[in-house]
């Protein structure tokens, strides 16, 4: 991230309150990540220390340190949704695209070889009427079921 | 010895139904240490203000006839104060937290040891293990290390990474961190000895910090390292720091060697007669 950007984001907080995560967020959604050397630049910035800030971001679900792909597929993982078999809508979605589940900090976020297709898991979205759900850029997909899952996928450019 | 020199008031407690005499204000943990009553505990640290984090030292504090269980080390000693360290609840408390432990650190001679004490020797839970962990599996997320380098040292370092199951201590990113003084407090205050560090050559190595470096002073009398540089130059800037010029630089040993030399150089040679 431009430095001249992060200056900018940092003036949106002039009070201490809400100052650290205020900024960090702006910076997940701005880049879809937290690049390493924008935290590093933060720290100094702000003066926080650098150990809190990476506390801070591998905490909270909202923030990743991995860089996302150019589609972002978030699979509602809610209670609703897991009874109507999420667990197998994401399953489907990591056979189709050939990810695994490995995790190794707790959070679901796994990218595709080809850097197309993120997947990631959320609680959930408010849409139980329609579970099981799942979102594709911000697009909505109900009842979906493991079969639908190729042909919402081709939507945005998959190819078997 | 007066019990009222220190502007201290001595107040009344009642222990397990015995009655003692203990400094009012005073960290009930410590009142109990100090007169022989047996409350297992690894989260309390002198230097730092309690926590009541590891949840060991929970005893049942009576008020009104009714019980309320809260952590010893959080319990400030009051006139009328009364306290049961043993009952079966706390008991049963303190055996599942065992267990628990030995899921969370089975690496942990500590925690075997103190579980043992106490009757413990198995776990239900899952064991937590860890291949190539910089903790040693000894790890039980106390938090003192993340809180001596932070509130003592003013380095902040280290943090808690992750959270839930996931959660470990290490620095950002896992690489060597610039902000570690090498002081080494983090596994002074460390209740289970799980942080690792050596001092190789002429450097430290906080092997347990994804091996952040930090030199060594090197003395310039005898020439061996001692403590680590960025630390000496802290202490060394402060206002009085007692010191005279002479022997600033100098390590503990030489430093003594010193005042041994100086001492011995006053004595006449002619054995003090005139």
């Amino acid at each position: 991230m431009d430095e001249k950007i992060l200056d900018e984001i940092i003036a949106h907080y002039p009070s201490q309150s809400g100052k650290t995560l205020g900024i960090l967020r702006e910076i997940q959604i701005r880049e879809k990540h937290i690049p390493m050397d924008t935290l590093k630049l933060l720290s100094g910035k702000i003066d926080v220390p650098l150990s809190r800030l990476y506390a801070l971001v591998t905490f909270y679900s909202f923030f990743s340190l991995k860089p996302v792909g150019e589609h972002l597929i978030t699979v509602c993982m809610g209670t609703p949704c897991h009874v109507k078999g999420a667990e197998k809508i994401l399953e489907s979605l990591e056979e189709h695209l050939g990810i695994s589940e490995d995790t190794q900090d707790g959070k679901y976020l796994q990218t595709t070889p080809d850097n197309k297709f993120t997947v990631e898991i959320a609680r959930c979205f408010g849409a139980c009427s329609m579970a099981p759900v799942l979102r594709v850029d911000g697009e909505l997909h109900g009842y979906v079921t493991p079969e639908m899952i190729p042909k919402i996928l081709e939507k945005y450019g998959w190819k078997r | 010895m007066s019990l009222l020199g220190n502007g201290k008031r001595m107040v009344t407690v009642t222990i397990n139904k015995n009655q003692y005499l203990a400094e009012e204000g005073e960290i009930f943990l410590l009142t109990a240490n100090r007169l022989g009553i047996d409350i297992p505990h690894l989260c309390y640290e002198k230097a730092l203000e309690p926590y009541g984090a590891c949840r060991l030292c929970m005893v049942d504090v009576v008020t009104c006839g009714k019980t309320d269980m809260t952590p010893a080390c959080t319990i400030r000693v009051q006139n009328g104060l009364e306290i049961l360290t043993d009952t079966p609840q706390i008991i049963k408390h303190r055996n599942l937290l065992f267990e628990l432990y030995l899921a969370e650190a089975p690496k942990s001679e500590v925690i075997k040891e103190m579980a043992a004490k106490y009757g413990v020797t198995k776990t239900r839970f899952l064991k937590k293990i860890v291949h190539d962990d910089p903790l040693q599996g000894k790890c039980i997320l106390c938090g003192l290390c993340v809180r001596v380098c932070e509130e003592i040292m003013g380095a902040s370092a280290i943090s808690f990474i992750n959270r839930g199951p996931y959660t470990v201590i290490n620095t950002p990113f896992y690489e060597h961190n610039p902000d570690c003084e090498g002081c080494a407090a983090c596994a002074k205050v460390c209740p289970t000895n799980a942080i690792v560090f050596e001092d190789i050559g002429t450097n430290r190595v906080m092997q347990s910090w994804s091996d952040t470096t930090v030199p060594l002073m090197i003395c310039p009398e005898c020439g061996k390292p001692f403590a680590p540089q960025r630390l000496m130059e802290k202490v060394l800037t402060k206002p009085e720091s007692g010191l005279i010029e002479e022997i600033k630089d100098l390590c503990p040993e030489c430093r003594r060697k010193y005042f041994t030399l100086r001492e011995i150089r006053k004595i006449p040679t002619n054995g003090g007669q005139a």
